[in-house]
């Protein structure tokens, strides 16, 4: 599974990549229960080589979550735990003086940033001194300390959570660090009989082993080939034309852009909201067994792609607006261009 | 197995037609219903407007006609150059994979093979196949698996037929409109030139020669004459009177003709006729014909209506009994030809009288009451009488008698019913040379005579003698001037103004204007 592509009919390799993302969802769902859709977006944002903002509220299995893709996929997991006196070395690494026969020298030592998956805890609390650290490694892929650049190994996906309570000393991510996040989903509480089955699994006796999908040593490689067959998904140009139209209709004074856009937006989405959406629009046709993206594809990815892009203005503050709302809004007005 | 890209190929040359034929049915059924009108707006108008008294101009009628004819060649032309607009626009590769797309109902599957395999693309698009396009084309070959291109897109003319025929109802809107705007209350010059109109065209019709042909368009020229208020009265009488001049020569040779073919028999009537058919024609150009027919039951018919009555009016005329007597298998023929000559004279005095009473009506700023000019014409003393056609109407013999000899001093036209026709004129029933058989004649009482007072009030016919000027001879005894001028105004054919009241046209008082304060 997930062999180069060369190899492999491009068929095999669509039926590997549904039956690779199928697996990796029951595997998590062994120790996450519910949160179904959170956990498809994850894997989604990995596929697209993408970082993914996670908000709610502390105790929902954020960490546990990521930990538990992490060994289904065979990937390094780091967890930092951002704090306000987090300091960017303490993420990144920095150069420590070692004494090796006899004579000292500097050697980089790095910082938990370094791995394949991870989960930066409630980024908010870090200073934005500390933020942009992880945001150029999320961004570039690689870091520099002291002159020296580390690339950083494929695939890398940061999990950012945020904690939308106790906002008090916290430091908002900026709107333009917020638009590196192909993704922002919501963690919501868990149902009734979710609970249920949280508490039966974490109280007992019971263990859940997650079955890795990939052996270590090959797993980067294997899901490098699955993003490389995303990134070969056919998109027509009127999709195109149509994933450029809600770019522009969320934009105040864009083409297109509806009144409640213009009325309660400051800014719209970057040309990144048009990527990711396409990106994720073609995630969704292969899960779909397709090889080309179609209009609902789009539909599906334009709220998580795009909620974190628009920036609302103190009237939407005021009169309790919200981004997803708007979204909705621009699907629904938005006309599909056939030709 | 097909090829997909022929499929699609195929399905967008497809709805290419089916476009081009939705958008012609759109625009035929305006254009047919526009042209139609205008082939057919005259019968329309004789079925509409006119059974209301409205009537259309000719020349309104013509403009409308050519501009709804033109209007529908304008939306025929528009429609197939729309058509042909909607056959490019839907000739669309991608288009119709878009459509097949929705039919098949496969997420744009269809749609991104047919931007990826469209052979008119630039081969840049193409450059944009993945290594999965493999499997997009075999996924179209199965999608279009059992496709019946020319089953799945019909021809569905329900809406455009819908369309269309709201369209033509706009458009027949529009003709109504247009005619409403356009139509007249119909005048009695109206009703006269159309009458004239359409024996111009009976003659036109049934024309054998060229003197045929020239007749019906001195018609037609009076009948424009009559209706055009530009036109002033002595040109419009020109006109009338031409064709009247016109009507006698032919009905002259008719005549001659015939009278040709009935020397066989030791007939003379044609010579009688022409004779009488010169005299009155230079005598009383006018109105001086249904004159001088209306007294052929007391003796003048032999001079004037030697042409005119004949059998076919009933046969008051003395010639009615030498046609009888002449040739049998010609009379069917010279009757008819006399008939509808006598129509026409009959058509053209109307108009002319009907020029007179507008002239009288209103009358030009230089005209003086008894300017005979601004009368249309009309009679002079001595005139008639030079002509030897017109016979004096105040003679007393002429006059019409109490009792039962009323009836046969007034020439009736009830001796055939076919021929008593109401034109519909405004003179009521008093058609020139038919007059009506009197069944309850009056005359005033002479000076000094004693009886019943005449009652006016019903009369639909008045016909005054002037009697001369009475004198005081001695011992007061009343002494009558015979010597005295007498009117010579034809009091059949004078032209009387419309009256002013609300009453019926029979209702009205057909008296000459001249002479109305004489009745009390």
């Amino acid at each position: 599974m997930g062999a180069a592509p060369q190899q492999v009919s491009p068929d095999q390799r669509v039926a590997d990549f549904r039956k690779i993302f199928s697996r990796a969802e029951s595997e998590v769902a062994r120790v996450i229960v519910g949160h179904r859709e959170v956990v498809r977006k994850l894997l989604t944002a990995l596929f697209c080589g993408g970082h993914i903002l996670i908000e709610g509220v502390p105790g929902l299995g954020k960490t546990l979550m990521v930990k538990a893709a992490s060994e289904t996929l065979g990937l390094s997991f780091k967890r930092i735990q951002f704090t306000p006196d987090l300091m960017p070395s303490d993420i990144i690494g920095t150069q420590v003086l070692t004494e090796s026969d006899g004579h000292r020298e500097f050697q980089f030592k790095e910082g938990p940033i370094f791995a394949h998956m991870v989960l930066g805890d409630e980024i908010n609390r870090a200073t934005p001194k500390t933020q942009s650290a992880v945001l150029e490694a999320m961004e570039e892929h690689q870091v520099t300390v002291f002159g020296t650049t580390y690339l950083l190994d494929p695939p890398y996906i940061v999990l950012a959570t945020q904690n939308p309570i106790e906002l008090e000393g916290t430091y908002p991510l900026p709107e333009a660090q917020m638009d590196r996040f192909i993704f922002k989903v919501v963690m919501g509480s868990p149902k009734p009989d979710e609970l249920r089955e949280i508490l039966s699994r974490t109280t007992g006796t019971a263990q859940n082993k997650i079955q890795p999908l990939f052996e270590p040593a090959r797993a980067p490689q294997s899901i490098e080939n699955l993003k490389a067959l995303v990134r070969e998904v056919m998109v027509a140009e009127p999709l195109e034309r149509y994933i450029i139209s809600v770019i522009g209709g969320c934009t105040p004074g864009g083409p297109g852009a509806i009144p409640e856009v213009s009325q309660y937006l400051r800014f719209g989405p970057s040309p990144r909201g048009a990527q990711a959406l396409i990106l994720c629009a073609k995630v969704n046709a292969l899960l779909a067994g397709r090889v080309s993206v179609g209009y609902d594809d789009i539909d599906d990815a334009i709220v998580p792609c795009l909620r974190h892009r628009l920036l609302l203005n103190f009237q939407a503050e005021a009169e309790s607006v919200s981004s997803e709302s708007i979204l909705e809004q621009v699907i629904k007005r938005l006309k599909k261009p056939r030709t | 197995m097909d090829n997909p890209i022929e499929t699609i190929g195929t399905a967008s040359a497809r709805i290419a037609r089916l476009a081009a034929i939705r958008t012609m049915l759109c625009a035929i059924a305006p254009a047919l219903t526009a042209i139609a009108l205008g082939l057919f707006l005259e019968p329309i108008t004789e079925v509409t407007w006119a059974r209301y008294g409205y009537s259309l101009a000719p020349d309104r009628a013509n403009a409308l006609s050519l501009g709804l004819i033109g209007a529908g060649i304008v939306v025929l032309a528009a429609g197939l150059v729309m058509a042909y607009r909607a056959y490019r626009r839907a000739n669309d590769f991608v288009a119709a994979a878009a459509e097949l797309d929705d039919l098949l109902e496969c997420n744009q599957e269809i749609v991104t093979f047919a931007t990826l395999a469209n052979p008119a693309a630039p081969e840049s698009s193409r450059a944009r196949r993945t290594p999965l396009f493999p499997i997009l084309w075999r996924r179209a070959i199965a999608l279009f698996g059992g496709l019946d291109v020319r089953r799945e897109f019909k021809l569905e003319v329900g809406e455009p037929l819908m369309r269309s025929s709201i369209f033509a109802g706009v458009i027949a809107i529009a003709m109504v409109l247009a005619t409403l705007g356009l139509v007249r209350a119909s005048t009695a010059e109206n009703r006269e030139a159309a009458r004239l109109r359409a024996i111009a065209e009976e003659i036109a019709r049934s024309s054998t020669s060229s003197d045929d042909t020239a007749l019906a368009n001195k018609i037609r020229a009076a009948a424009d004459a009559l209706e055009n208020p530009a036109m002033p009265p002595e040109e419009k009488k020109k006109r009338i009177e031409d064709a009247m001049r016109e009507a006698k020569h032919a009905a002259e040779k008719r005549n001659i003709s015939e009278s040709g073919k009935n020397q066989a028999a030791g007939k003379s009537a044609a010579q009688s006729g022409k004779g009488n058919g010169k005299s009155q024609g230079q005598g009383n150009s006018s109105s001086g014909s249904g004159s001088g027919q209306g007294k052929a039951g007391t003796g003048a018919g032999q001079t004037v209506g030697g042409n005119n009555p004949g059998p076919g009016k009933g046969g008051s005329g003395n010639n009615s009994g030498k046609n009888n007597g002449g040739n049998a298998s010609s009379k069917n023929d010279q009757n008819k030809g006399n008939q509808s000559n006598i129509e026409l004279q009959n058509e053209l005095a109307k108009a002319d009288a009907q020029v007179e009473t507008a002239n009288a009506k209103n009358p030009g700023p230089d005209s003086k009451p008894g300017d005979d000019k601004n009368q249309g014409g009309a009679n002079k003393p001595g005139d008639n009488q030079k002509a030897g056609g017109q016979p004096d109407p105040n003679r007393p013999g002429d006059l019409p008698k109490p009792g039962a000899n009323g009836d046969r001093n007034i020439p009736s036209a009830g001796g055939n019913p076919k021929n008593n026709k109401d034109m519909g004129s405004n003179m009521g029933d008093t058609h020139l040379g038919e007059m009506p058989t009197s069944t309850n004649a009056q005359r005033f009482l002479k000076p000094g005579e004693k009886g019943s007072p005449i009652d006016l009030k019903d009369a639909r016919y008045v016909m005054f003698r002037l009697p001369g000027a009475p004198t005081s001879g001695n011992g007061g005894k009343t002494i009558l001037d015979t010597d005295r001028p007498k009117a010579t105004t034809a009091y059949v054919n004078a032209p009387l103004a419309p009256t002013s009241d609300d009453a019926p046209p029979d209702e009205r008082q057909l008296v000459p204007p001249r002479y109305r304060d004489m009745i009390h």
